[in-house]
């Protein structure tokens, strides 16, 4: 494929008339997709998608067009050759974009971490056998993702991985499941052994009966993964240059300095595990850290190279939604093997679902418990919880009633797979909060 | 689609026990101004096929978007082997014969096409409303856009099925915020809610324009009103945001794959279980739902699903009790239900699944006048901006950006950051005047999300106001 990238960009770049600048962006992913239910197959199949994304620039004026490739250079040239006249016909139509800009120093590298050991049928037989006796659900996504770059003043940009995403849930007869994700680049049987083996001793404490906890404030231990939805919900805007300029991120009030969090809190983007591409769609090359929140206080936003523009700052790369592609949050003290005494009395909640804002001027979120949610008395498990709403602001949860991080982060995969298969990933530690606020 | 492309696919169709081809052309333009500049405009041309095979008890696919000879015969190859592997380890099989041949097509009646209006246009019309948006000073952010999509499926079978459609769609958007002692209010238009099957004529319609004059002065006055109070009240609840209460604790909770199960891993089950099909008293006698593909311009009228199932009129639920689930020709099979056309996948990437296609609330007898009078004390919330639910669809929480009191029948003044939380077993039966069709808004929205892999459709709500008792509302921090 990247032979193939070059070739039509070479062809595009010869047929560009003087003045005329052209940047490419390809996405490709060959990928099998095995859904599963109770155990067993509910829709199995491959997809292959080839997306090229030309952006036309002539005089300060800017045009894109994204079309699907078939590889056929035949057949794709035609196409090239058509959108390319289209881009130079429909771009004399626009004003000039006063945010215009584009990577003009050339930076070109490339990044291949495939290694063709995915075996996707031995992969969903050996899934189907380990959890032959158990209720199951899930997905499989698994093969290649491609990202690339090349603009017409000569920088190339390769990325290229092979992995899986393997998310399910085990459900008990009561009701209540457990959720877990396995991802990497290689398939190693014995760590999915040792997931198995967690899913079965979990589905024996969650099997226990419900405990009824009513609206009020609780003690809270928020795994990574239930933490990684609250900081999701932050990062709507939250670390954005734009949002926090024209006020509709959630963390305004700590960007203009009047609100802190904990001084425990140290937040950054951080790209050095090398599972998002470090090359923009624009052609400029992003730093490998960036730190956002220092010690409870608001340091730096995602500023893109548009914004930077409209606000006369200087951009760090990042893509025009601002958001975080691969947060860090730092670890703290308490010990990961002793949550439970840590937490002594109060909820073990493992996920968080369905978050949203109850007010976004203020920070302050809702949503709801779903998997693997326990209520803890003297440090033990003691059962299930009933499904409750949470209403609490980001001000409270890591901030004052934030009693401490987890001295272990857990690298969690997104498992996204809205249009194509995401490279977003987050690296953090569990929490205990207290007068943590459940509403219903 | 050339006939000598149809050929060249017919060719290869594989000797298996059915097997469907379907072709998707999805053409997405989007045109946006903010804060008074033209955004980079952005054309997308989207061409692929989906090849599905089920075969001897195995059930798979191959989805690719190299249309060549060799691509196609590589994606009929991929469902093969899928299907292969796959027998006698799928959830379920479909009984093959009951699915017919179906021929026939669909498109939207598009009086003034997109492409009539030049772009330069449409970028002027959202630099005047851009302009009519920025009257105050207080206002701190403002934009207008307008997405057109226009989605092209031919599906064909082994049981010599040939059905085209094509589906055209407008979104206009309108937001604007407000900003006083550094609270900051938002109003906007279409985002959730405004998107229909209609021609270019529909933003003539709407008058971007003066809506975006009226939006900015709203978010001027809520960004200086009380927050709303937290009590137990009445709640007219305007259109643009019933669209979300239906789409969320009726149209979710009855889709057939979440109670079979298959959604639990993602997107959740439903408080329903298959027992309450045709006796559960779902809300008060007022509610009456539909299933309902026919109604023109509405977002997912169409004729056919995409598994090629004729699309009809159906009661979801008839005078407040429930009839029957949201489940496709496939699913329906897996609890011997009857079926309705809304197997739907978002593209050719991506297998159907169970999806709302327009799920309504059909009016009542109430006018707006007579609902707002019958109100002694109680709140009238508009437009959502937040929505969250449990995963069986029972513990909701709205958000509104603009709440109006009511008081002895009459509005006394607007309060910022309305929200209202409930449970959908009891919220429903509260249900105490539905508007009749003067009040009715056709709506529809274009981002619901579900599945693995995850997939974005568009569905249609059609609703009138309605009146509920006894509605938890509460305002912000």
């Amino acid at each position: 494929m990247r032979d193939y990238f070059k070739k039509i960009s070479e062809l595009l770049f010869n047929n560009l008339e003087s003045n005329e600048i052209l940047i490419l962006n390809i996405d490709a992913e060959k990928t099998d997709f095995i859904r599963f239910n109770h155990a067993k197959i509910r829709q199995a199949g491959n997809v292959n998608q080839v997306t090229l994304t030309l952006t036309m620039i002539f005089k300060r004026k800017t045009l894109t067009s994204i079309i699907r490739l078939s590889t056929d250079f035949k057949k794709d040239s035609l196409l090239l050759r058509r959108t390319l006249s289209y881009l130079r016909r429909e771009i004399p139509e626009l004003p000039s974009d006063p945010y215009l800009i584009f990577e003009k120093n050339i930076n070109s590298f490339e990044n291949d971490h495939t290694n063709n050991s995915l075996n996707n049928y031995e992969i969903t037989d050996n899934i189907l056998e380990g959890f032959k006796s158990l209720d199951m659900v899930g997905i499989l996504s698994s093969g290649s993702i491609i990202k690339g770059f090349s603009n017409s003043l000569g920088q190339f940009n390769w990325h290229e991985s092979e992995s899986f995403n393997f998310d399910w849930s085990t459900y008990a007869k009561t009701g209540k499941a457990i959720k877990q994700n396995y991802s990497d680049q290689t398939w190693n049987q014995k760590t999915f052994d040792s997931l198995l083996l967690e899913t079965k001793q979990k589905l024996k404490v969650i099997d226990n009966k419900e405990q009824i906890i009513n609206p009020g404030d609780y003690k809270v231990y928020l795994s990574p993964s239930a933490l990684n939805e609250i900081i999701d919900m932050m990062s709507w805007g939250g670390f954005s240059y734009k949002a926090n300029k024209i006020g509709t991120s959630p963390l305004h009030l700590m960007a203009k300095g009047e609100k802190k969090l904990n001084k425990m809190v140290t937040f950054s983007e951080n790209l050095s595990n090398g599972i998002s591409p470090k090359f923009h769609s624009d052609g400029f090359i992003k730093p490998d850290l960036t730190e956002l929140i220092i010690d409870g206080e608001y340091k730096k936003s995602l500023i893109s190279p548009r914004s930077a523009l409209e606000y006369s700052v200087n951009h760090n790369a990042a893509e025009y939604y601002e958001s975080p592609v691969s947060i860090d949050l730092k670890e703290g003290t308490i010990k990961s093997d002793q949550i439970l005494s840590a937490l002594n009395d109060g909820i073990y909640i493992s996920n968080l679902w369905y978050l949203n804002f109850s007010d976004r001027n203020n920070g302050r979120i809702t949503g709801l418990t779903r998997f693997g949610c326990f209520q803890v008395n003297n440090g033990e498990y003691q059962g299930p919880i009933n499904t409750m709403r949470f209403d609490e602001t980001v001000y409270n949860i890591f901030g004052d009633k934030l009693l401490g991080l987890t001295d272990k982060k857990q690298l969690l995969m997104d498992s996204s797979t809205y249009e194509e298969r995401s490279t977003h990933s987050s690296t953090i530690p569990g929490a205990i909060v207290e007068d943590f606020k459940m509403t219903l | 689609m050339k006939d000598d492309f149809i050929n060249t696919v017919k060719s290869l169709i594989p000797k298996v026990d059915y097997c469907s081809f379907r072709f998707v052309n999805k053409y997405t333009n989007v045109i946006s101004a903010t804060r008074g500049v033209v955004e980079p405009v952005t054309i997308s041309e989207d061409d692929g096929l989906m090849v599905t095979v089920f075969n001897k008890g195995g059930y798979g696919y191959g989805a690719t978007s190299n249309l060549t000879k060799k691509g196609i015969s590589e994606a009929v190859n991929s469902a093969v082997e899928w299907a292969k592997f796959s027998e006698k380890k799928l959830t379920y099989f479909p009984d093959l014969k009951k699915m017919k041949s179906r021929v026939g097509n669909y498109y939207t009646n598009e009086d003034e096409h997109w492409s009539q209006v030049s772009t330069k246009d449409k970028t002027d019309y959202l630099i005047s409303v851009n302009k009519a948006l920025k009257s105050q000073p207080t206002i701190s952010n403002w934009g207008a856009s307008i997405r057109f999509n226009k989605i092209e499926t031919l599906f064909m079978d082994t049981n010599d099925s040939n059905v085209r459609q094509k589906i055209s769609y407008l979104l206009p958007q309108i937001v604007v915020s407000a900003e006083y002692k550094k609270e900051i209010q938002t109003r906007t238009f279409g985002g959730h809610a405004h998107a229909r099957q209609l021609g270019y004529n529909f933003i003539d319609q709407i008058d971007m324009i003066n809506k975006g004059k009226t939006l900015a002065q709203e978010a001027v006055e809520l960004s200086k009103s009380p927050n709303c109070e937290n009590k137990i009240t009445q709640a007219v609840i305007a259109p643009d945001q019933m669209i979300l209460q239906i789409h969320e604790s009726i149209g979710h909770p009855l889709e057939l794959d979440r109670i079979l199960g298959d959604e639990r891993n993602y997107a959740g089950s439903s408080f329903v279980t298959p027992d309450m099909f045709g006796n559960y008293q779902y809300g008060s006698e007022l509610l009456n739902i539909t299933f309902n593909p026919t109604l023109e311009s509405e977002l997912a009228t169409y004729n056919f699903d995409d598994d090629g199932t004729n699309a009809e009129k159906k009661y979801l639920i008839k005078d407040g009790v429930l009839i029957r689930p949201i489940g496709g020709l496939f699913s329906s099979q897996r609890l011997g239900l009857d079926h309705v056309a809304c197997s739907r996948s978002c593209n050719w990437n991506r297998p159907p699944i169970d999806r709302m296609g327009n799920i309504n609330l059909e009016p009542g007898k109430d006018s707006f006048d007579e609902i707002i009078k019958s109100v002694e004390d109680g709140i009238y919330l508009e437009t959502n901006n937040s929505w969250s639910i449990d995963d069986k669809r029972n513990k909701f929480q709205f958000g509104c950006e603009k709440g109006t009191l009511i008081k002895n029948g009459k509005f006394a003044g607007m309060v910022k950051n309305p929200s209202y939380r409930g449970i959908t077993e009891s919220f429903w039966k509260n249900l105490s005047k539905v508007g009749n069709g003067e009040t009715n808004n056709i709506l529809g929205t274009s981002n619901c999300g579900k599945g693995e892999p995850n997939q974005t459709i568009f569905v249609g709500h059609s609703t009138p106001i309605c009146l509920f008792e006894n509605v938890d509302v509460f305002g912000g921090v």
